[in-house]
Parts: C-alpha cells; sequence; structure tokens
C-alpha cells in the first residue's frame, strides 16, 4: 500500500475539514472498488480528484452524499456522520450541492423550476424568494435569457450551467462534481469549466471528479489521484503535475497529457 | 302401339312421382344438393338440447329432431345424409338460422309473434308456465309476497315484465336484479340475495332437481305466462315445416311422443343420472292431442 | 340465404307489455357503462400509481408486497374476481357482514363491479407506472435525492410527473379497456350496455339482434373513440416543449 501523506494541511481532528474519509472501504460484490480511503477536504479548499477510468473517482465522490454505500468504515460531512443510520441524510445533502455527468435536469419543468424546486419544497423558501435568487444565479451563469425555457431546448453546456446554478440555489457547504464536462461537446468544455473556475474563486468548498487537467493546475488547491480504488498520491497541482512521485500517476499523466488527447 | 305409348307415358308418371312428387325448394333443396344438414343446438338447455358427459347433444328436443332428420333422409331418399351439429346461443341462433349456418334449431326456443318476423316454428312440442322459485321455507306463495324484496331475473328473458306488470295496481315494490345465466340466478336464491327466481317452470325443475338439498326450495304462485315452444327453422320454406309437422303429428298420434317425454322429464337422465320429475302438463296434453304453431 | 329482415327502428320501438322504450333501455345502460368505467377508473389510477410506485421503491417489504399485488389482481380473470367479491365474499365473512352484502348494502352490484373493476385495473396501471419509473434514468431520482428530496418529495416532484407522461400512451389503452371490460359487470347483474343488449336481444326482441348489437357496438366505439382523444388532450397539454425520449440525457 502506497499512501503518499499529504502535509500542506494538517488532516488531525482539529482541523475544520469539511469531508473526511476514514478507512472507506467498498465492495461491489468481490470487486473492491475503494480501498482504505482515507480523505480530507477542508473549508474553502478545491479538491480535483482524477484518475483512469475505473479507479473508483465516480464512485468515491458519490459516497459524499450517499448516492452510493459503503462496506466499512466512515465519512464525515459538515460534522454529520452520513453512515450513521441515526444522521438524516436529507438535510446532509441538502448543504452539498452535486452536479452530474448528464446534468440530470428535470426535464418537465422550466429552467427557473428546475433551480426553484429544491428551494422551495426542501428549504421552504418563499417562491418570490427563490426565484429572485434563481435569477441571480442564472445572471452568474450566463444564463439570465433562459429562465422560462425547457432542459431540452438547451445545449448540453447550457444544461451543465442550469445544473450548477440549481446546486448553488440550495445554497451549499460544498459543491461535487462528477466528470461535469465529460458528457459534453468539445466546443461546450470552456463554457462550464469557466463556470466553475469562477465559482471556485468565490471561497466555496469544491470537490471534483475531472479529466480536465488545465482546471486542476489553475485552480485546484490540492489534487488526489487514484488508481485502483487506492488513494495513491496527493499533492499539489505544481507538485502533482511536475513531479508525480509513483509510477503509476507517471504513466496516467503521460496519457492524458498527451497531444494527442 | 298407341297402347303401350300411353301405358309407358303413365309408368314414366308413376315413376317420377312416386321418386319426386315436387320440385324440391327452400332447405331441402339446399341440403338435397349439398348432402349435409346442420342442426343446431344448445350446450346447456337442460333436458332440451345439451352436451351430455361426452360432448355430444342430447334431450328432448334433440331426439324429436332426429325424427325429423330421418324424416328428411326418407324423403331425399339419402340414407347417407351428414348431419352436422353446430352450438347455438340464445344470442346467435336467429342470426345463424337467418343465414343458413344452421338448418334446424333444436334447443328451447319460444314461439313468439317476435320471432316470427324472422323465422318459422314447428308445430309446439313443449309449453312451459313461468312461475316462480322460491326458499321452501320462505313463506312466499305468491307475487303479492314479495313486496320489498329482491326477484332475481336470468338476463335475456322477460320475467322482469312480469314482475313489473304485476306490480301495476297492486302497490308493491319488488326489486329486479340481474344474473348472468340460471345457474347464477339460482345461486341468488340459494344465498339469499334474491327471494325468488322466475323463470320457466322447466328450468327451475331441472335446477332444483341438480340441487343437493332439493328439499330446500319449491316452485310457487300460478303461472306468469304460458309459452310454446318449437323447432325454428327459416321462414316461407313449406317443404321443410310440412315435413317437420307431419313427423311430429306421427309421433303425437302414435303415443311415442310419451316415451320420449318420460325418458328425458322422469328418469335419470346424463351426465348425472339426476330425474326432473316433471309430469306432463295439462297445456302441453292439449298441445299434443291438437298439433299448432300459434305463437305468443 | 338471407332473408332477414332489417329494422333499425327497433330501438325506438315500445317494449311489449310496459311503458318503456327500448332506446331508454340503452341510455340508461349506456349511463351504468359510463358510471362503472369512470368510478372504477379513478380507483384504479390511485391505486395503482401507489402500487406502481411501491414495486420501484428500495424497501425489499413494500416492493414484494406490491408484486404479490400486482400478480394477484392481474392474473385472475377479471369475471372470477367480480365472482369472488359478489358471491363468496359474503359467505365467507362473519354472518352478519355477509348479510349486510347480500341485503343492505346499497347498489351492491355497482359498487362491488365498480371496485372489483378498479382493482383488477390497478394491477395493469401499476405495471404501465412501473414501466414508466423504470424507463427514467437513475440519473433523475439521484438528482432529486442529490438536493436533499425526500424518496417521497423524489417520487411527487421529480419521477412521477415525467414517468406519467411517459406511460400516457399505453394508459390510453387500459382507460378504453376499462370501458369494455366494464361489460364484464353483467355477470353480477349490473345493468349496463352490454347487459340492456343481451336483455333486448334475449326474449324481449329475438327478431332483429344484429341492429341492436350494431348500436351498441357502436357506442363502445364511440365511447372509447372518446377516451382516445381525451388523453391525445392530455399528452399535447403536458407535452414538454423539445423532450423526444428516454431519461434526460
Amino acid at each position: 500500500m502506497v499512501l503518499h501523506r499529504y502535509t500542506l494541511f494538517d488532516t488531525t481532528e482539529s482541523t475544520m475539514s469539511i469531508i473526511r474519509f476514514n478507512a472507506v472501504n467498498k465492495w461491489f460484490k468481490d470487486l473492491h472498488v475503494l480501498k482504505d480511503v482515507n480523505l480530507s477536504v477542508a473549508e474553502g479548499e478545491v479538491v480535483v480528484i482524477c484518475g483512469p477510468s475505473g479507479s473508483g473517482k465516480s464512485t468515491l465522490i458519490r459516497t459524499v452524499n450517499q448516492l452510493e454505500t459503503i462496506g466499512s468504515g466512515e465519512i464525515w460531512v459538515n460534522g454529520q456522520n452520513v453512515i450513521d443510520p441515526k444522521t438524516d441524510i436529507n438535510t446532509v445533502r441538502a448543504d452539498v450541492g452535486f452536479v452530474f455527468q448528464h446534468f440530470n435536469l428535470y426535464p418537465h419543468l422550466t429552467v427557473l423550476d428546475n433551480i426553484t424546486l429544491a428551494p422551495i419544497q426542501v428549504r421552504k423558501q418563499p417562491r418570490v424568494e427563490a426565484e429572485a435568487l434563481a435569477e441571480t444565479l442564472l445572471a452568474k451563469v450566463g444564463l439570465a435569457n433562459k429562465r422560462d425555457v425547457f432542459p431540452s431546448q438547451l445545449s448540453g453546456g447550457q444544461q451543465q450551467r442550469v445544473a450548477i446554478a440549481r446546486g448553488l440555489a440550495m445554497q451549499p457547504k460544498v459543491m461535487l462534481f462528477d466528470e461535469p464536462t465529460s458528457a459534453l461537446d468539445p466546443e461546450m468544455i470552456g463554457e462550464v469549466l469557466k463556470v466553475m473556475k469562477d465559482l471556485a474563486h468565490t471561497g466555496i468548498t469544491m470537490m471534483c471528479v475531472t479529466h480536465e487537467m488545465g482546471f486542476a493546475r489553475e485552480v485546484a488547491d490540492r489534487v488526489v489521484f487514484l488508481d485502483q480504488g487506492e488513494v495513491v498520491e496527493m499533492a499539489t497541482p505544481a507538485e502533482f503535475f511536475s513531479a508525480p512521485k509513483s509510477e503509476r500517476a507517471k504513466q496516467f499523466l503521460q496519457q492524458v497529457l498527451s497531444p494527442m488527447h | 302401339m298407341r297402347k303401350i305409348l300411353i301405358l309407358s307415358a303413365a309408368l314414366a308418371t308413376a315413376y317420377m312421382g312416386s321418386v319426386q312428387a315436387e320440385e324440391l325448394t327452400g332447405t331441402l333443396q339446399k341440403v338435397n344438393e349439398s348432402g349435409i344438414i346442420t342442426i343446431g343446438h344448445r350446450e346447456s338447455s337442460i333436458p332440451f338440447s345439451y352436451l351430455d358427459d361426452k360432448q355430444k347433444p342430447v334431450g328432448y328436443a334433440m331426439d324429436l329432431c332426429n325424427q325429423v332428420v330421418a324424416a328428411v333422409k326418407k324423403k331425399l331418399n339419402k340414407p347417407s345424409l351428414v348431419v352436422k351439429l353446430v352450438p347455438v346461443t340464445s344470442q346467435t341462433r336467429t342470426a345463424l338460422m337467418v343465414n343458413g349456418t344452421v338448418d334446424l334449431e333444436c334447443g328451447s326456443t319460444t314461439n313468439s309473434k317476435e320471432r316470427q318476423k324472422q323465422v318459422a316454428f314447428s308445430d309446439s312440442y313443449f309449453v312451459t308456465s313461468v312461475r316462480m322459485l322460491v326458499r321452501a321455507d320462505s313463506g312466499i306463495k305468491s307475487l303479492d309476497d314479495l313486496n320489498g324484496k329482491p326477484v332475481v331475473t336470468t338476463t335475456g328473458t322477460t320475467s322482469d315484465r312480469y314482475i313489473k306488470q304485476n306490480e301495476q295496481g297492486h302497490s308493491i315494490d319488488v326489486k329486479n336484479v340481474y344474473a348472468k345465466d340460471h345457474a347464477e340466478s339460482f345461486l341468488m336464491v340459494e344465498t339469499g340475495r334474491a327471494a325468488a327466481f322466475v323463470m320457466d317452470d322447466v328450468l327451475l325443475a331441472s335446477l332444483i332437481a341438480n340441487n343437493k338439498n332439493p328439499k330446500d326450495f319449491a316452485i310457487v304462485g300460478p303461472a306468469l305466462s304460458v309459452e310454446p315452444y318449437g323447432i325454428m327453422m327459416r321462414k316461407d320454406d313449406p317443404q321443410l315445416k310440412r315435413l317437420a309437422d307431419e313427423t311430429l303429428s306421427t309421433l303425437y298420434k302414435s303415443g311415442e311422443v310419451n316415451k320420449i317425454y318420460d325418458k328425458w322429464f322422469m328418469k335419470p337422465i346424463p351426465p348425472k343420472n339426476i330425474t326432473i320429475n316433471l309430469p306432463m302438463s295439462e297445456k302441453l296434453k292439449e298441445a299434443i292431442k291438437n298439433p299448432n304453431d300459434v305463437g305468443i | 340465404m338471407g332473408h332477414y329482415q332489417w329494422n333499425w327502428a327497433i330501438v325506438f320501438e315500445q317494449v311489449a307489455g310496459t311503458k318503456e322504450y327500448y332506446y331508454q333501455w340503452l341510455i340508461t345502460g349506456l349511463g351504468w357503462t359510463v358510471a362503472t368505467a369512470l368510478c372504477a377508473w379513478v380507483l384504479a389510477l390511485v391505486l395503482g400509481s401507489l402500487v406502481g410506485t411501491l414495486r420501484t421503491v428500495p424497501n425489499k417489504w413494500l416492493a414484494s408486497l406490491a408484486t404479490c399485488y400486482v400478480e394477484l389482481f392481474r392474473n385472475i380473470p377479471l369475471i372470477v374476481q367480480l365472482f369472488l367479491w359478489f358471491y363468496v365474499l359474503p359467505e365467507v365473512l362473519p354472518k352478519s357482514a355477509g348479510f349486510w352484502m347480500k341485503q343492505d348494502m346499497p347498489m351492491p352490484e355497482f359498487i362491488t363491479a365498480a371496485i372489483g373493476l378498479g382493482l383488477f385495473t390497478s394491477a395493469r396501471v401499476a405495471e404501465q407506472v412501473r414501466t414508466g419509473i423504470m424507463a427514467l434514468s437513475s440519473g433523475q431520482k439521484n438528482a432529486g435525492l442529490a438536493l436533499g428530496f425526500t424518496l417521497p418529495q423524489a417520487y411527487r416532484y421529480v419521477i412521477l410527473p415525467m414517468a406519467f407522461r411517459i406511460v400516457i400512451p399505453p394508459m390510453t389503452s387500459e382507460f378504453m379497456n376499462v370501458f369494455k371490460n366494464s361489460a364484464v359487470a353483467l355477470a353480477i347483474g349490473v345493468t349496463e350496455l352490454t347487459f340492456q343488449m343481451r336483455q333486448i336481444t334475449g326474449e324481449y326482441a329475438p327478431g332483429n339482434p344484429i341492429e341492436v348489437m350494431t348500436i351498441v357496438s357502436v357506442i363502445y366505439l364511440i365511447l372509447a373513440f372518446s377516451v382516445n382523444r381525451l388523453m391525445a388532450l392530455i399528452e399535447r397539454r403536458t407535452q414538454v416543449p423539445g423532450y423526444i425520449s428516454g431519461g434526460g440525457k
């Protein structure tokens, strides 16, 4: 087991970690998909998780709000143990925004209703307030003029920007991104990344599974390299991209940074 | 020479006359040409026309019809005439007769003026009375005892009309309820959902005979209606009609009909060897004495 | 052979020996057909949606309970179910309850038929609703859950609105079926349209069954067509602009 402990941040109990994995394991039947994962994300930190496909990174990020259950270990989010059956998972989730690879907007609702549905139903926010916030967020993601259209009338990039606005409308403490640009046509990746970069600069905590190494280099505080369910490397982008310690990370970087890609 | 000619002419005429007294028309002509006669039968009109344990149509009406078929064979001089059996229901029998699918309908069809618009009937071979089946311990004796009680009618029959007619001027209120077939109408009385089942007495008798506790039920009240049954055939087919009537008359005159009646109404019959036990009514005796095809 | 004497005016003739007319019987029958079918349909929609939804929930107990419900009501022929409710149930209940069902229950045939047909149809509706839910990508549900919806909220606001849109075409045929199936109610004595047809073509007016059957068939056709148009209208009204199919990808 190779675990290069990251030293820039102190990961002891006393720090303000907003997400913490303690010895998390997960199996799909006989397949060991997460192997003894230990990881902390501090408040305001932007963490990019990368790794070859099948490395377990999507599974990892989905365990944070329990869209995936785990086999053993603990996951703490906002000071609550999400594995504990006594924890109300819905209140945890309400504070954790999640952006999916395939956007998953509600097709039967307009853009505005997509964004305001959860604030109104879950947060019990007055409609007027929710709509005002939604319009502010739409303006931020550059879609102020799309409030009344339906998702299927938008491009993939636009849909993903709405999805980000939808997540932000709950005023979450953390935003999780699960390969937010992988399902997009290349010309639309830029617009989504720009929104994500702007967001990163607001100081919100972000955990992001992505292949966009440019994004990682530019805004991440830390890069976590996952391979075969193991956290193989954790480093600042500068360290990770210039001097990866493990052979597996070197190989991975060679592939994703090659001009062919 | 002249004598011989006359003789031969006379012989020829006599010869032809003996084989074919008249030119065949209607159904007989059709049967003669096709070599097939088709009998429409019922599947559960006990004891008139129904399937026995070997799925063969049998019954009082079937026995009489078979005599008519025998007469047809004789008249056409076709001993090997093919007899085809086609099941009919109360809904399909008229249409199947009119469109030529069946040639004779041997079931339990009331000879009514309404039906005579479409089809014809042989002389009556049975006369039924519409009466009430009640639980023996119910104390019901007449229609007036039915005030406020549900009375069941089998769908497709006119029993409810007699109930409605009787209500007028009697200031009684009877609730008409309906069941899909006779067995269910009987079930309604048996389970207490209905106080009475108004139907042809012969059917009521057979339902009681088939029940495990025949003594629990009784047929009561006056005849609400008297209905003759006839063999149904196509309209405007005098040859077949005459042949059928003659066949029945012969059976009536010889007393053969009494034996056939006893076989189906007074003795155990298939499939369960149950006896209906319904002696011949005065009305039927009358119809046998004076054969007629007057409908109601 | 045809010497059939056509008489389309048969339905306007007076019923011999009464003050009624045959067309009045048909109108009464139509009324009971519509009443039975609509009551059954409302019941089927409510129960079917609930049971169909339960079949897709993560709770294994609830899901298999719902599966049992569907298999039970879908696989027993409708006529047998009506028989069981109407003839058998009162006999197996405590004596007083059975007696009440047989003697004092208001409109026993109609209520039994509406409930029986409703339960039968609900199993079929449940299957359609389940199919609609399964047709949505799991991403839809996750998108709801990830925002903090409870499971019922995710179904209410996210999954069911789309699932119902998807199943409008098969639901249209179920809705049409409920009218056709309502004819089975004559088996327990509901005086609906097919009952009236059988009544008229039986001993009352046996001379002209083809006309009466044709007219009744046309009435059923008009009913089915009306349902079809109504559902098409609903489909148009609820159509999501630009949405073709599939799970929101």
